[in-house]
């Protein structure tokens, strides 16, 4: 049976059993003062009667009495009057043909007094009063007044009475109750209906109520779930009621949100292992036939030294070959990428080589490459090998994306800067732990921001718990909460997990004096933020405490077409290529792993038709390793960045506006430079004109 | 029955075979090659060749299993190990397991030769000495 009919029953049971209850309380209370004041004017009547035949009784005229007995007796509303001796025969009456019947003392008009032989006194009202059905089928009040002995009854000239006679005779008015039990029943009558439409009423309402608070909005959880079930995670229920039903449905669409995020990070995690097992597959298969081309050519090229014709077509095999096995190789780093092995290093030495690397292609898609490196620059702990392969692959996508700019224009160049920079804490350091006061743990990798794992809380406003995200980039605010909150409320802030306060007792916000609340980030203190929605006010004491932080900064910047906006924030992304068939989607996802893994920072500001920048900035200090993952494999360690929101999606023009979070870099003594110095053990790379002339 | 074996390469693929022994025996080594664990611990030249090159992974027994047993067998054989499949977990797995050198392939004429020569040198020394 549905909550609805049950609760209608329910109500409607007891809105019958309330209504009934009052019906029968009220008619009866209404039925006994009509009846007391019947009773009381009836008794008055008889009063009257007695009053005005007085007189009549005294000077014997009994036709006169006759006559006042037999008016009062036809008036409306009066049944009968009459007047018994003291034997019960009727002396008078208003129904002429009962005069000189006499009464059984037991029956009712004389019970009252007669009763048990007990001998007539003066009664109370209600001693003297009875009701009884006539035959005419209405019920009638009658009334009896004893007519007492007195002085004037016995020495009246009649001398009718004794002088030892107490009660001389009993009058006996009869009033009809028709008008009064209709006036009863219809207040009956009146009473059911009453009931009957409230019930009705209270019924329909409840109808309403239920089809629109609990059948529908069920009904619309229910469709959503069989939609879940079928695997279609897109599915959101309406979550406009604020009722239970309501929180109901925001947890609902709250569970859709976190399992399709879940979902997608699987299906990444299972494209990984894919590749992974692909690249395996194929850099196995390949590199045994690429040995064979290898080694033959290197092995005809240095016994074709009398032949620079045929030396020279040999050298194009060798180094394409080699360049296979890079590609070869770069695949199967991305399968297993590894923690980076820092060695003090000359990063602009590292971006020479790099550049070295990719010279030809660039030189093929006619890019004037650019140097503008920092000579002072001090060598940087860094895993020379992943960050050459950073920059070779953001040099060869800034080749891409200007090869793509347009055939109006064929080329363009590419800039690349190093600079020392103070990165200060706030904007730029990473909460890479966060723990509530008992020791959960909030960081949640399900959900990034930024590519990073954002920390988890609950945020309470009027006993509504909202979940929210904050942003793990210390200062910067892209917090995202499961639905909107009001700006400018204090609210709770709660562990998910333990639903430990999170406040941050005796702190107040330097911004707006809010309280803050806070979480343990591992040894690096704790992290606090104001309570109020929408105050910015934050607090890492240990970072600032640590002031900014130098950092080696990398630019890589072209002037090709650019990237959309919608796509920055997916740039990062494995498998995500704006080139098409011809990009892997990985270039970029690997970068991003190589600079996470370095605890450096990636930007990117583009303006399409423009231009892209990369910024990269890897730490001179470098934090100490967590140990979390100690003993961990190299080959089983994907950094890789989530599926979502991975980039830090900041536009030029947005990304320009706040010089206060811009680290201050310097470049002194810029060293532009045309190419790099060409190195004796590097890949050979033929003359421009050569190769111009060859087509 | 193989006079003067030098080197035995063992690996599924001849075209590296063949390479080996084009850059090898360019080199005045004679080269013998087999295609797999079972033919490799069973090959004659096995007891006086000079330098053993196998692949780390060959149909069957790997070439894991072949480093050890040859190991086993002469432990002051040279043996490199070359592999398709290059982490610096195999090349920690198979340095453990004893082999001399670990190239991981593609490899160019030069990159072979040297490692070769430089596996080989000690032992040249010692043949100069004894024939000069």
């Amino acid at each position: 049976m549905r909550i609805g009919t049950l609760a209608i029953l329910g109500v409607a049971a007891i809105t019958a059993a309330v209504i009934g209850m009052m019906s029968i309380l009220i008619v009866s209370a209404h039925r006994g003062a009509l009846i007391a004041q019947l009773t009381r004017s009836a008794d008055q009547l008889s009063e009257t009667i007695a009053s005005s035949t007085y007189y009549d009784m005294l000077e014997n005229r009994r036709d006169a009495v006759h006559r006042e007995i037999g008016t009062i007796g036809r008036q409306r509303g009066i049944e009968k009057v009459r007047l018994f001796n003291g034997t019960g025969v009727i002396m008078f009456s208003s129904e002429e043909a009962e005069i000189g019947h006499a009464l059984d003392k037991n029956a009712e008009a004389c019970y009252a007094c007669h009763a048990a032989g007990r001998p007539l006194e003066r009664l109370p009202i209600p001693a003297r009063s009875r009701i009884y059905r006539t035959t005419a089928g209405h019920r009638v009040l009658g009334m009896i007044r004893p007519i007492h002995n007195e002085p004037g009854c016995w020495s009246a000239a009649c001398h009718a009475h004794d002088r030892g006679e107490v009660v001389l005779g009993v009058l006996d008015v009869n009033l009809s109750l028709a008008e009064a039990d209709g006036v009863i029943a219809r207040d009956q009558r009146r009473m059911t209906l009453l009931a009957v439409l409230a019930i009705a009423a209270s019924s329909a309402l409840l109808w309403w109520l239920s089809r629109r608070l609990i059948l529908r909005p069920v009904a619309a959880l229910i469709a959503g779930t069989r939609k879940v079930a079928q695997g279609d995670l897109s599915t959101a229920v309406p979550a406009t009621a604020q009722d239970e039903l309501g929180d109901l449905a925001r947890a609902f669409n709250d569970m859709t949100r976190q399992l399709s995020e879940a979902q997608r990070q699987l299906a990444q995690a299972d494209k990984l292992a894919s590749v992974g097992r692909l690249a395996a597959g194929v850099a196995h298969e390949i590199n045994n036939p690429l040995t064979g081309v290898l080694t033959y050519a290197s092995f005809l090229l240095k016994r074709a030294q009398d032949q620079p014709e045929t030396q020279a077509d040999l050298e194009v095999i060798v180094r394409e070959t080699k360049r296979c096995r890079e590609i070869v190789r770069g695949l199967l780093d991305f399968a297993r990428q590894t923690p980076p092995q820092r060695q003090p290093s000359d990063l602009n030495e590292i971006i020479r080589r790099a550049a070295a690397i990719v010279m030809n292609q660039l030189t093929l898609a006619h890019v004037n490459l650019s140097f503008q490196l920092d000579a002072d620059l001090e060598p940087v702990p860094l895993d020379a090998n992943q960050v050459q392969q950073v920059v070779v692959n953001l040099l060869l996508n800034a080749a891409d994306a200007i090869a793509e700019g347009g055939a109006s224009s064929p080329g363009g160049s590419i800039r690349v800067e190093t600079s020392a920079c103070a990165v200060p804490p706030r904007g730029h350091a990473v909460i890479r732990a966060a723990t509530c006061p008992k020791g959960c743990d909030l960081l949640d990798k399900n959900v990034r921001i930024a590519g990073l794992p954002a920390i988890r809380v609950i945020r309470r406003d009027r006993e509504r718990d909202v979940l929210v995200h904050l942003d793990p980039i210390y200062g910067r605010g892209h917090h995202r909460a499961s639905e909107p909150c009001n700006e400018g409320v204090i609210a709770g802030y709660f562990c998910p997990t333990c639903r430990a306060r999170l406040e941050v007792a005796g702190r107040r916000c330097d911004t707006c004096d809010g309280p803050l609340f806070g979480v343990q980030a591992g040894a690096q203190g704790r992290v606090e933020w104001c309570a109020r929605k929408g105050c910015p006010g934050t607090r890492w004491d240990f970072m600032d405490a640590l002031g900014p932080q130098p950092f080696a900064q990398l630019v890589v910047e072209d002037d090709g077409r650019g990237i959309p906006e919608a796509d920055l924030g997916r740039l990062f992304e494995p498998f995500f290529s704006t080139k098409g068939p011809r990009g892997s989607g990985l270039g970029l996802a690997v970068t991003w792993g190589i600079v996470e893994g370095h605890d450096g920072l990636i930007t990117v500001e583009s303006e399409p038709g423009k231009g892209t920048r990369f910024t990269v900035r890897l730490p001179y200090r470098v934090p100490e390793a967590p140990a979390q993952d100690p003993g961990a494999s190299a080959a089983v360690r994907p950094r890789m960045p989530a599926a979502q929101g991975v980039a830090t999606p900041s536009p030029v023009g947005r990304a320009r506006r706040g010089p206060d979070r811009r680290p201050e870099c310097r470049s002194r003594r810029p060293s532009p430079r045309r190419m790099p110095p060409p190195r004796a053990n590097e890949v050979p790379h033929e003359p421009r004109d050569r190769r111009a002339g060859r087509g | 029955m193989n006079p003067g074996i030098d080197v035995l390469v063992v690996d599924d693929e001849p075209v590296v075979c063949d390479a080996i022994r084009l850059v090898l025996g360019h080199e005045g080594l004679s080269v013998a090659a087999v295609p797999d664990a079972e033919a490799a611990l069973e090959h004659p030249a096995l007891g006086d060749c000079r330098l053993v090159i196998c692949d780390l992974m060959l149909p069957g027994r790997s070439g894991l299993e072949v480093l050890r047993a040859m190991r086993e067998r002469r432990p002051g054989l040279p043996i490199v190990m070359i592999t398709g499949f290059a982490t610096p977990a195999n090349a920690d797995l198979v340095l453990a397991a004893g082999a001399t050198a670990f190239l991981p392939k593609p490899f160019d004429e030069s990159e072979l030769l040297t490692l070769v020569r430089h596996v080989l040198a000690p032992m040249d020394v010692a043949r100069e000495e004894r024939s000069p």
